[in-house]
């Protein structure tokens, strides 16, 4: 079944972000699958959220986390059959949970049959699928995105003695979009997911479709081309479906990805994550407030997807060398938590398992302009595994209960994908689902309880932002307002009691009544409106003309 | 005749003797009036010689320059002087309270005069000390102004300044004193004067900075070419 | 009671915004528009550089300047209003400004910013001249690292000097500051310096400002409350001293903020300095400075003239604060010639230790003590600017050396009369 047409959708929603292999093994083998997805999406729906993003599941030789796809038309043996995802698809929709699932535009596995044709001999019919060339000093003004493991965007084949472009690892060859042949068979890709129901893609790395000599081979107009057809495609064919990019750019140069509301519904906003993080630790609102207000208008029918931490490190790319040494220092002073430009560890682990900084970071998260995304675990402050290699440590078995292997599987422990947590401060026996729903006060039920705010207040999800600017830097203030729905949002970004005079004599006469509790505060008079704050404390307050 | 001699005699000496009689008591009250007043006034002068010590009377007048008047002068120090001063008053009137017993006709309206004018001599000589003390006071600060700004006759304009200060504590005294009317014009005239110094000891402590640029650029017309003041920090 | 008025409801607002620091850059101003320019930039500049991380506040207490300097000062703060073309900076610098009082008074000055230092729990205060046009970004951090990474109390500066520069400094300060109370710090009256907190808590506490002399020369007070206090004391050496005002500095009113709070200080602080013999060097950090050209003409024959006339004149009041044998000297050599004159070492150090205890004793006001001093002192700075016309850095010095240790050899002398017929 699939559920009704909604346009815009994913405007206010709630995505949760989750990974087949690590959420429940439903057959004891050690590894995640849909059947177990299927199973667990009851506690998704409790949760609040409203869609689920799918980290890639296609068969894949698994080098890079799945991202390298060898048949886009498949599920990966491991997570099950294309019927059990027919089927996880058909009760997540029976739960009004929306999925969206990960397309890699840009390249395929090496082990991918149409790289193994084009690479078997220059004449073939799919030798110009990918991009080939006999030297490898084309496009040399092109970044290299690996520099940990790669040397050249250049990888040389010594099958058919040519050079193959790739912007990720060599083993991931990058599709040649100025191929007509490719652009339809990626969109017929996509096409076998929507009629099946899925209701909206992730894209990945979109701004690297197209090279062109003497540019830096991002953001080029014929990119953008592409993607506008993609969209013209999915509106006529398939309305109500979303697009989501994945671009770690600056805001600006993001902006031309939602175009005139005819390329991308949503983008990441990446810069502004590692900011709030910044600005937690520097108790200064400045990092948080300046990469918004740089950040450009976008058209109505489009939304910025925000998130806290997800499947990758906590990127640093879209930060200035002196806030990148900052960041490592604060928050990875050990350097295995360091990988490529950033930092590879959970939310609670960053911020010193201090609910009173979950808190607020949620808080902000779910209150900014954008639809929040929640890595899985997240909500029960689950921890990390920095000894685990590349980004695994984030990626470890979701934590159930404080049984046999945290509830996540019925397999002996030695036979999981990966370790779990098991140390006495997040390990499973601590961290888990089941003893957090048993109480009132966890996070867990923290979490529900914001959601259901922040879902039942579509001024989150649709409303302009306008930032105050007290003089006290250690609080950031902002008003949501759509129509006559205005929401004053205060939060304290330092560890210690602050007092904060707001001015918002452009509500005069509104009395604010605060969100949680729901309890009254003072008429709004000429004079500036005085606010204590506790410790990393946050006001959600909805004005009321009374 | 010689009876008449004789009566008279006799009665000049009875009444002599009855005035003799008379007085004799007296005399021996003023006598004891007297003594007690010098014990008195003894007594005074003992408590205002410690009282000045204690209150350290003698650093103010040296201060204000009038220790080194007296010492050029050659008189004792301030506090010896003001303590004889008191003590010397002091007895002095006793003793006039004694001689008002004898009851001497005419000598009484001074005596009371005597009492009258004491407070006036009190104040005219506060007033005379605290000039002295201005004089030696602000002709110094005058004289140290002067020389910092390299003003050639600064020991003349300082010796001004004392003298008119003097003067005019003067006047102000012998006005109270009331010895002499014609001061008042003397008075007068300096008051003018004093009115002025007044002002330019106002605009010198008051706006020293300004005064000082002000004589500079009156007295060093030519500042222009002028090397620089070495920089003492 | 001093401090309610210091911190006036305004100036406590934008106290609580700035919040907690760890390092207060303080600046006292009063009509400095013309300088304060690119003192604040390089203050600015300095912090950014040097202390990108750390919660930095720039804090001006200003003595009712009509110019607009506070205006400059306010506007160095980087707040998160977007503009294009500003500055990158981490951090909320905030800039704020105080009006103590309409007319300037550098004790009270400086108190309220320490006292606001002491408020924001800063853990460093850098007070920086507004007239200092030399000053260099990492001035800053010369004198802050000390106090906020190795725990010093007191960062005294040593600029890099000119050879007829600082002749007060040199000549009186610092050798007396050093005989007195044993300390080598080269500029105990330094434009710039950096005190730690608890130092700044220590030194409100014991209300020296109310002093005479600590209202007289704050500055002064700091490092005099810093060396009797033990504190941890050192120098870091910066550049070129600026001299804004050369040629029209009133030296009776230095002389009056300097060596009359240095005399003042020795009254309470007896039990101390009276027991010091010889001195110390502190820990100094940095690269000595070269020595500046010369860049100024004086005219020594005015000095000259300016030294025998007010022997001459004040005859009368230098004979009530010295004793005879020194104003019969100092007679003497006043009526040497231009190429003959020398006011020696020794008998400038002798002077000076009379003037010391007449002034204890209070022998006249003393006030026109320091003053009476003034002649004198151009008398001995005209042997200095002799001697060290044609001297190397070396041999300039040596010279300095020597003064010291006749301050300090001295020192027995000044006890002696210190305590004579009093």
């Amino acid at each position: 079944m699939s559920l009704k047409l909604e346009a815009g959708w994913y405007k206010n929603a709630i995505i949760y972000q989750v990974h087949v292999r690590s959420f429940y093994d439903s057959n004891g083998d050690g590894i995640g699958d849909f059947a177990g997805l299927a199973q667990r999406l009851d506690y998704v729906q409790e949760l609040g959220a409203n869609a689920i993003w799918l980290m890639p599941f296609f068969p894949s030789p698994l080098r890079d986390d799945g991202y390298d796809i060898s048949d886009y038309r498949s599920v990966h043996p491991s997570y099950g059959t294309l019927e059990d995802f027919k089927n996880f698809l058909s009760i997540a929709h029976g739960r009004g949970i929306r999925v969206i699932v990960e397309m890699v535009l840009n390249h395929t596995s090496d082990q991918h049959p149409w790289f193994q044709e084009s690479r078997s001999s220059s004449d073939n019919p799919k030798r110009d699928w990918y991009v080939w060339s006999d030297t490898d000093s084309k496009y040399r003004a092109t970044r290299i995105i690996f520099l940990d493991t790669e040397m050249s965007n250049w990888a040389w084949d010594p099958i058919s003695k040519s050079y193959y472009w790739h912007r990720f690892f060599s083993h991931q060859p990058d599709l040649n979009y100025d191929n007509p042949a490719v652009r339809e068979e990626m969109w017929n890709v996509m096409k076998f997911w929507l009629e099946m129901g899925v209701d909206g893609f992730r894209l990945d790395a979109v701004p690297y479709l197209i090279e062109r000599e003497g540019t830096n081979c991002e953001n080029l107009p014929e990119t953008h081309a592409i993607i506008r057809e993609l969209r013209k495609r999915v509106d006529e064919q398939f309305p109500g479906a979303m697009i989501l990019a994945e671009a770690n750019q600056w805001p600006a140069d993001l902006r031309p990805y939602f175009g005139n509301g005819d390329e991308f519904h949503m983008a990441f906003h990446f810069p502004l994550m590692p900011r709030m993080f910044m600005g937690l630790r520097l108790e200064d609102r400045k990092p948080i407030t300046e990469i918004l207000q740089q950040t450009p208008e976008i058209p109505e029918s489009c939304q910025w997807c925000l998130f806290l931490r997800n499947h990758d490190e906590l990127t640093l790319e879209m930060v200035t060398d002196i806030e990148r040494d900052y960041m490592y220092d604060i928050y990875a002073k050990d350097k295995v938590m360091r990988l490529n430009l950033g930092i590879r560890r959970r939310l609670a682990p960053l911020l010193d398992n201090d609910r009173r900084r979950v808190e607020l970071m949620n808080g902000m998260l779910m209150s900014l302009p954008g639809t929040p995304i929640i890595y899985y675990g997240d909500e029960i402050g689950m921890g990390d595994n920095v000894y685990l290699g590349d980004r695994n440590g984030v990626r470890t078995p979701m934590q159930w209960s404080g049984g046999w292997n945290g509830g996540f599987s019925a397999a002996d422990p030695e036979r999981l994908y990966s370790p779990p947590i098991l140390n006495p401060v997040y390990g499973y026996p601590a961290v888990n689902v089941l003893s957090q729903k048993r109480t009132a006060h966890s996070l867990l039920s923290w979490m529900q309880h914001i959601i259901e705010i922040r879902r039942s207040t579509p001024v989150f999800g649709s409303g302009s932002i306008s930032f105050l600017h007290p003089a006290n830097h250690r609080v950031l203030a902002y008003v949501r307002q759509l129509g006559k729905e205005i929401i004053l949002i205060v939060n304290n970004l330092s560890s210690a009691a602050q007092s904060v005079e707001l001015d918002l004599r452009r509500f005069k006469g509104n009395i604010l009544i605060e969100m949680f509790g729901r309890n009254i505060f003072p008429r709004i008079s000429e004079v500036p409106y005085l606010l204590t704050m506790g410790p990393y404390q946050f006001y959600w307050f909805r004005l009321r003309q009374i | 005749m010689r009876e008449t001699i004789l009566t008279e005699l006799i009665q000049a000496f009875q009444q002599m003797a009855r005035d003799i009689v008379h007085y004799l008591p007296r005399l021996v009250v003023m006598l004891i009036i007297a003594l007690v007043g010098w014990l008195i006034a003894y007594l005074l002068k003992v408590l205002v010689r410690s009282s000045l010590r204690l209150t350290k009377f003698s650093k103010l007048s040296e201060n204000a320059g009038a220790t080194e008047l007296l010492h050029q002068a050659a008189l004792p120090s301030s506090t010896e002087l003001v303590s004889r001063l008191v003590f010397w008053v002091a007895w002095f009137g006793f003793f006039l309270l004694g001689v008002s017993v004898l009851g001497i006709a005419g000598l009484q309206e001074y005596i009371s005069e005597f009492f009258l004018f004491l407070p006036r001599l009190f104040v005219a000589l506060v007033i005379l000390f605290f000039g002295l003390v201005a004089a030696t006071f602000f002709s110094r600060a005058v004289l140290l102004a002067a020389v910092n700004a390299n003003f050639r006759s600064s020991r003349m304009l300082s010796t001004a300044v004392r003298i008119i200060i003097i003067i005019f504590a003067f006047s102000m005294a012998f006005e109270i004193l009331g010895v002499a009317a014609e001061t008042m014009l003397i008075a007068f005239a300096t008051v003018f004067g004093a009115a002025m110094l007044a002002l330019a000891i106002a605009f010198g402590l008051g706006g020293q900075d300004l005064a000082r640029r002000f004589l500079q650029r009156k007295l060093e017309p030519n500042k222009e070419e002028k090397e620089d003041e070495l920089s003492p920090l | 009671m001093a401090e309610e008025t210091l911190l006036n409801d305004d100036f406590l607002r934008q106290l609580i915004n700035v919040g907690e620091v760890d390092i207060v850059v303080g600046l006292s101003t009063h009509n400095h528009a013309r300088t304060i320019g690119p003192v604040i930039a390089a203050i600015q500049a300095g912090i950014l550089k040097c202390f990108p991380r750390e919660r930095v506040a720039i804090i001006n207490a200003d003595g009712g300047s009509q110019d607009g300097t506070t205006e400059l000062v306010e506007r160095a703060s980087i707040d998160d209003v977007w503009r294009e073309s500003k500055v990158f900076a981490l951090r909320t610098l905030h800039s704020i400004s105080v009006r103590y009082d309409r007319t300037p008074d550098p004790g009270k000055a400086l108190q309220t910013i320490l006292a606001a230092t002491d408020l924001l729990r800063a853990k460093t205060c850098v007070l920086i001249s507004p007239e200092s046009t030399t000053i260099e970004p990492d001035w800053l951090q010369r004198l802050a690292r000390p106090v906020y990474d190795e725990n010093f109390d007191l960062v005294c500066p040593i600029y890099a000097r000119q050879r007829s520069d600082g002749a007060l400094m040199r000549n009186l300060l610092y050798p007396m500051t050093r005989s007195i109370y044993g300390c080598r710090i080269r500029e105990p009256y330094g434009s710039e310096f950096a005190i730690s907190g608890r130092l700044v808590t220590d030194f409100l506490a014991k209300g020296i400002s109310n002093d005479d002399w600590g209202r007289m020369g704050p500055e002064i007070a700091v490092t005099v409350t810093a060396i009797v206090g033990k504190y941890r004391v050192c120098q870091a050496f910066l550049g070129a001293k600026a001299h804004p005002g050369r040629g029209t500095q009133d030296v009776v009113g230095v002389m009056r903020r300097t060596v009359g709070a240095l005399f003042s200080s020795m009254d309470s602080n007896f039990g101390m300095w009276s027991v010091v013999s010889g001195s110390e060097l502190p820990p100094t950090f940095g690269k000595p400075p070269e020595i500046e050209p010369e860049g100024s003409r004086i005219n020594r024959k005015r000095l000259l003239d300016m030294f025998a006339a007010g022997v001459a004149q004040l005859e009368p009041v230098l004979r009530s604060i010295l004793s005879p044998s020194m104003l019969g000297e100092l007679q003497r050599i006043a009526a040497l010639g231009i190429n003959e004159f020398e006011y020696p070492a020794e008998l400038w150090t002798r002077t000076v230790f009379e003037f010391v205890a007449s002034y204890h004793k209070s022998i006249i006001n003393r006030d026109h003590i320091i003053q009476a001093l003034v002649p004198l002192y151009r008398g001995r700075s005209l042997t200095f600017l002799t001697e060290n016309r044609n001297g190397n850095g070396e041999n300039i010095e040596t010279r300095e050396e020597a003064l010291c240790a006749d301050f300090e050899r001295l020192k027995p002398y000044l006890l002696k009369i210190w305590a004579d017929g009093k």
